[in-house]
């Protein structure tokens, strides 16, 4: 993938109000509860991840959106470690 | 045993296995400074060569094996899923050589050596090659895979910099210089030093 389609997706997610974890390679918003990997993210186009972005179907739990569905356990740990 | 963690279990698997990664590395080693031995004898004055070993340390290999997972998280029901064994690098041989035109000549004399080990180079992000790389099992044990890598000098020591300085003291800080947003700065050092190692090259083979 080109460094310049990554910074472009990068950007898209932090002007949504993303952060990127170092620790767990993830970009999470807190108020939306949502999760992307980098993997999701260097792998899916711009327009999927702006329309996920978008996508405001309230939830109260985390929604993780990886390349391979992370387990339930997975979920639990992550949405403990990001809050 | 219960309320063990996945690290826990992995780091009691390091410490059983240590004895016999020292073993790969020590065997590694001594045979690549062996067979690099007369391209050392051959070098000009302004030519180094410089064989550099080591073990990776328990942290280290657990970082590494937990940042494979998506969303770098182990999961605690599969913990038996995971084996330290896994990585390649456990032991692991790193080859620096300045200018980079004996890189091709250290790789050709250790083929000869290693001609089983499986290719695996280190590829920058525009798909050029960084630093031939080699794992594979030797003599010294046929659980334990061993690693080397031949790479320019000035890379080299550019990684060698990136892990004296940041991981080492600080082994939170690996997650910012493996961030998308450090990915373009640093493909911009290595390419600058690509340019560095080109030039001289260049100048070099001219008349003096």
């Amino acid at each position: 993938m080109e460094l310049k389609e990554l910074a472009t997706k990068t950007r898209i997610l932090e002007g949504a109000g993303y952060r990127y974890s170092f620790d767990r390679e993830v970009y999470f918003n807190r108020q939306a509860k949502k999760a992307f990997s980098v993997e999701f993210v260097e792998d899916r186009s711009e327009d999927e991840i702006e329309q996920l972005i978008r996508d405001n179907a309230p939830s109260t739990n985390w929604r993780f959106f990886f390349v391979e569905p992370p387990s339930a356990a997975v979920e639990r740990e992550l949405a403990n470690i990001l809050g | 045993m219960e309320g063990r963690t996945v690290e826990d279990k992995l780091r009691e698997e390091y410490f059983e296995i240590l004895p016999e990664i020292r073993a790969v590395c020590e065997h590694l080693e001594a045979e690549i400074k062996y067979r690099v031995l007369p391209i050392s004898h051959s070098l000009d004055r302004f030519e180094r060569i410089i064989v550099r070993s080591r073990v990776k340390e328990c942290e280290s290999a657990l970082d590494a094996l937990r940042r494979r997972q998506e969303g770098a998280t182990f999961d605690p029901e599969r913990a038996e899923a995971y084996t330290l064994r896994s990585l390649k690098d456990l032991a692991g041989v790193r080859i620096l050589a300045f200018p980079r035109a004996r890189l091709g000549e250290i790789d050709a004399a250790l083929r000869n050596v290693f001609d089983n080990w499986t290719e695996d180079p280190v590829l920058g992000d525009n798909g050029e090659k960084l630093a031939f790389k080699y794992w594979g099992f030797s003599a010294a044990s046929n659980e334990i895979s061993g690693e080397y890598q031949i790479v320019s000098m000035l890379t080299g020591l550019f990684w060698e910099v990136e892990h004296s300085a940041i991981y080492k003291p600080s082994p939170q800080l690996r997650g910012v210089v493996r961030s998308p947003k450090m990915r373009e700065p640093i493909a911009n050092v290595l390419k600058a030093l690509s340019a560095f190692d080109e030039e001289f090259e260049l100048s070099i083979q001219q008349p003096r």
